[in-house]
């Protein structure tokens, strides 16, 4: 299949890559650029491993195409931690014990990262809404919640 | 649990950062160069003969390297056979790939190696499979006609494992019972689902004649002999590397046909071999579990003692046999009795192939256990209007019958059912909720209350494998190693997917060493580097491992001390002890540092052995192997509350709880996940997980979005009431845990709505309950129910 060129903007670095158009940006993202931290867990849609930041907000790495990405600003989990400091919920996973394999954990950071932004004071069934469009199969997902409230209240805190 | 200074400390995990800034290394984030990438063509039918394979369209597409059949594959692999001489269990063969027929909708028929896996999965669409469809079997029913087609046609029937016992004198109580109450419990075929799929990465060094075999497997010691053997070479001709696992929960244990094929082609080819499974894939074609139905028969007498307990169970074991068929379904039936007085026991297993994917161990591969003997106790509760919680206490055994041999030789020990039975309840309020059930009732409300007492099978010793008759050995191996700088190396034959092996079994390394647990390196995964082990299977790490890890770092603390006595010129070296990696020595019955520290003794044994105390070996190192006793039990009580809704069939899940005794935890925050995680397994898999087949055996379930994992909305808050005791027989007084609360779950959730179901006349006796299946059984009933 035919390569058409695209750049892709990933964490601030600029990938200049000839890529088929019908490759998805999970792949690339993986395989092109090398940020293995975007996990591929259905390739579906559902389960949300793979979840990024398109211009500051979440979606699914698999059902798009690299080549739709020119122009678009992506983050991935490994933006997250500053300077190496982890963020406020990457702090608060891992005091609440809120991953096990940490396979769904990049994506779910991802989704929270951003929906942390809109809802700064949230509530256990807000929490756990927010969470569902993320399949964690280790966890039962009632560490995850706590670890969201504690980092929307260290978040809080700062402000 | 008091004395220890690292085990038992609610430490956050080593292994957390890499995983939370996306720097873990699964599977498929290693690279190889020149790497091919395989793609399985998947049989379209459930039953079919494979008259011809068409590939040369499919070979001559750009990229592609090579497309292999069933025949080419049998010419560089050996099939697998599964013939453990066990009575009642017939002897079967699986070839690397199928080659003259496919037994379910899935089926590997064909492997495509190509430049990358999108090329490999065009080429599939090329290759012309001329099938003769065959009439499918699926169901158990199905399967034992008489009239059934043959699965698997070198067997005479379907019926692959049957075994069956009775004690002497259990026929006649039945047939001088004057109650007998009769339940029956239906099973739902579900799938481990783990995030990360299956895959693997084969490299094949030709100067060496050496594999290296990277792949997600929880066992890679056992998997090494496996694939050694199954490619004619020599297990030091091969080493398994497992990275970071993303879940596994049983399915990454067996060597499957995908991962030997890739091994064997990379071998031919030259070149290094990579698959990952696409989540299709995993859910038609990995491996799934518990299809089982069951018939328990109890005869009472007049206050609801169990005289003697029938069991009857069949399990749809699908078409191949990875494991043999009497794994699972047998070791429920020596169970069932759990903590119960039951002095006369019979069960029959019968344990059929169908045109389905096969089956396997998956996290509590006896999940039935508990309910159905917990679903028994409430129908003689119900059958005799009596409360479901008096009716346990009259059938437990108490503290002081323990140990207690049950019907079918296990010996229960060190285990606490009673205790946490009313701990549940009273953390519950079991006398306010069923008033708030009485008044709900009142009102028309669908309340219930579902106990389920849980003896969990954790640590399975060789003798247990022996007795039950299943392969296999419960023992463990690890190297504990002080380096010559002072840091500390420990390797074990367990691998992990999730437990926390990286700080929990640090902590028993740092326990039986004396030092921070923060120094210790756990090595796992790499059958090069951990001594050979069984693995993580059941609930063993916590016991077997952490328990080898506990007794080799104790002798090792203990040849460091004696070095350390001779330094310090003393005779005794109970006198010394490793603390945070110092030497102390107690004076006038306080502990006090001396002059020596561990990297000191470590400096000595490696760089100066002219100094070591005569007949000491230079070195700081200790290789151990542990046997742990024929079984552990962890025991818990799960107790649900929750209240059906009529019209939409839906479950709301109030009130959840789990009171459990699972010895020393080796950290209890790491226990408290397992615990939850489990009970999440448990009720996901009771709520919404179904794999389902049509009547021809085709797939309907091969989706996230028709294979329903519950998700943060369903899966309720669950309450974790510690009650530990130790067990006295094994290292640190460790049980183990992380299978029960799947099976409580099950008992428990199930119990719940079967109670809440009690006022309209019917049962909840087959599972999955989504709202589907509830609102059929109350309209049902509503309809009989109507003028």
């Amino acid at each position: 299949m035919k390569r058409v060129p695209v750049t892709l903007d990933v964490n601030g670095e600029s990938h200049a890559l000839s890529l088929e158009p019908r490759r998805l940006l999970s792949d690339a993202l993986r395989e092109e650029c090398g940020l293995t931290g975007v996990h591929v867990g259905c390739e579906n849609g559902v389960c949300g491993a793979c979840t990024v930041l398109i211009d500051g907000a979440p979606a699914r790495a698999c059902l798009i195409f690299a080549v739709q990405m020119q122009g678009h600003a992506i983050a991935t989990i490994e933006s997250v931690a500053r300077g190496g400091a982890l963020s406020p919920l990457q702090q608060a996973l891992h005091e609440e014990h809120g991953l096990q394999c940490g396979f769904c954990t990049p994506g779910l950071v991802m989704t929270m990262e951003a929906w942390l932004k809109d809802n700064p004071d949230p509530d256990e069934t807000a929490i756990r809404a927010a969470l569902s469009g993320h399949l964690c199969r280790c966890t039962g997902y009632q560490s995850i919640v706590a670890a969201v409230k504690r980092a929307a209240r260290i978040a809080r805190e700062r402000a | 649990m008091s004395g220890f200074s690292s085990i038992g400390k609610r430490l956050l995990r080593f292994e957390d950062r890499r995983f939370l800034t996306g720097q873990g290394a699964y599977l498929d984030d290693i690279v190889a160069p020149r790497c091919l990438h395989a793609h399985f063509l998947r049989s379209p039918h459930a039953h079919a003969r494979i008259r011809a394979i068409d590939a040369r369209e499919a070979a001559w597409l750009p990229g592609v390297r090579g497309v292999y059949r069933g025949a080419d594959l049998a010419a560089m692999a050996k099939p697998l056979r599964m013939a453990p001489p066990i009575e009642g269990l017939k002897p079967t063969e699986i070839a690397p790939l199928p080659v003259d027929k496919v037994r379910f909708q899935g089926d590997p028929v064909a492997v495509i190696l190509a430049d990358d896996r999108y090329i490999a999965e065009d080429a599939a669409e090329l290759i012309a499979v001329d099938y003769e469809p065959l009439p499918a079997v699926t169901s158990f029913a199905e399967a034992l006609s008489p009239s059934a087609p043959k699965v698997d046609e070198t067997l005479d029937d379907n019926l692959v494992a049957h075994q069956s016992f009775a004690t002497p004198g259990c026929a006649r109580v039945f047939a001088e019972a004057r109650r007998i109450v009769t339940r029956r419990f239906v099973q739902n075929r579900v799938t481990h689902a783990p995030i990360e799929t299956r895959g693997c990465l084969a490299i094949w060094d030709e100067g060496r004649q050496h594999l290296t075999f990277h792949v997600g497997n929880q066992a890679p010691h056992p998997y090494r002999t496996q694939l050694a053997a199954r490619l004619g070479l020599s297990e030091s001709q091969v080493t398994v590397i497992a990275p970071d696992i993303g879940g596994a929960f049983g399915q990454k244990i067996a060597l499957y046909r995908e991962e030997l094929a890739c091994a064997a082609l990379a071998r031919a080819t030259r070149r290094p071999v990579r698959w990952r499974e696409d989540r299709m894939e995993n859910l038609a074609a990995a491996s799934h579990a518990r299809e089982d139905a069951c018939v328990t028969r109890a005869a009472i007498d007049a206050q609801g003692r169990i005289l003697a307990l029938d069991v009857a169970i069949e399990e749809d074991f699908g078409a191949y046999c990875f494991f043999p068929g009497n794994y699972l379904a047998r070791v429920v039936a020596l169970m069932t009795p759990g903590p119960y007085r039951i002095r006369d026991y019979a069960y029959d297993v019968r344990v059929a192939l169908t045109n389905k994917c096969g089956a396997g161990p998956m996290r509590a591969p006896m999940s039935m256990t508990s309910w159905i003997m917990e679903g028994t106790l409430d129908a003689i509760a119900a059958e005799l209007d009596a409360d479901p919680a008096d009716i346990r206490r009259l059938n437990m055994i108490e503290a002081r019958e323990l140990p207690y041999v049950t019907v079918t030789d296990q010996r229960l020990e060190d285990i606490t059912p009673r205790e946490t039975l009313e701990g549940a309840l009273a953390h519950l309020d079991y006398a306010a909720a069923r008033a708030r059930q009485r008044a709900d009732r009142a009102r028309g409300i669908l309340r219930g209350l579902g106990i389920c007492v849980v003896v969990e099978s954790t640590t399975y010793g060789s003798a247990f494998y022996k007795s039950a008759g299943i392969p296999g050995s419960g023992h463990e191996t690890a190297v504990v190693k002080v380096e010559p700088s002072g840091a500390v190396n420990a390797a074990v034959g367990l691998m992990a997917s999730g437990q926390g092996y990286e700080t929990a079994l640090a902590q028993a390394v740092a326990e039986g060493l004396g030092v921070d647990p923060a120094t210790v390196r756990l090595q796992i995964g790499n059958t090069d580097v951990a001594p050979y082990g069984m693995g993580s299977r059941g609930a063993r790490g916590a016991t077997a491992g952490g328990g080898v890890l506990y007794l080799a770092s104790q002798a090792l603390g203990e040849k460091i001390r004696t070095i350390a006595a001779r330094e310090l010129g003393l005779n005794d070296i109970g006198e010394l002890r490793l603390a945070a990696g110092r030497i102390e020595r107690r004076l006038a019955g306080a502990w006090e540092a001396t002059r020596l520290s561990l990297t000191d003794v470590a400096r000595i044994a490696y760089l100066d052995p002219l100094r070591l105390p005569p007949g000491l070996e230079p070195g700081l190192e200790v290789h151990k192997a542990y046997e742990p006793p024929a079984m552990t039990f962890s025991n818990a009580t799960h107790v649900c509350e929750v209240v059906v809704d009529a019209r939409s069939g839906r479950i709301a899940i109030e009130r959840y709880i789990v009171a459990e005794d699972c010895g020393t935890p080796l950290n209890p925050m790491l226990v408290e996940g397992q615990q939850i995680g489990a009970v999440a397994m448990g009720l996901s898999g009771c709520l919404s997980e179904h794999v389902v087949y049509d009547r021809d055996g085709q797939n309907l379930s091969t989706t996230f979005a028709d294979y329903h994992l519950a998700t943060a909305v369903e899966i309720p808050h669950i309450e974790i009431v510690p009650m530990h005791t130790p067990n006295r027989s094994t290292p640190a007084g460790v049980k183990g845990m992380s299978e029960g609360g799947v099976m409580g779950a099950i008992g428990a959730l199930a119990n719940a709505v079967d109670d809440a179901l009690r006022p309209l006349g019917i049962r909840a006796e087959a599972l999955p309950l989504t709202p589907i299946a509830l609102r059929r059984l109350i309209r049902t009933a509503t309809r009989r129910s109507a003028p």
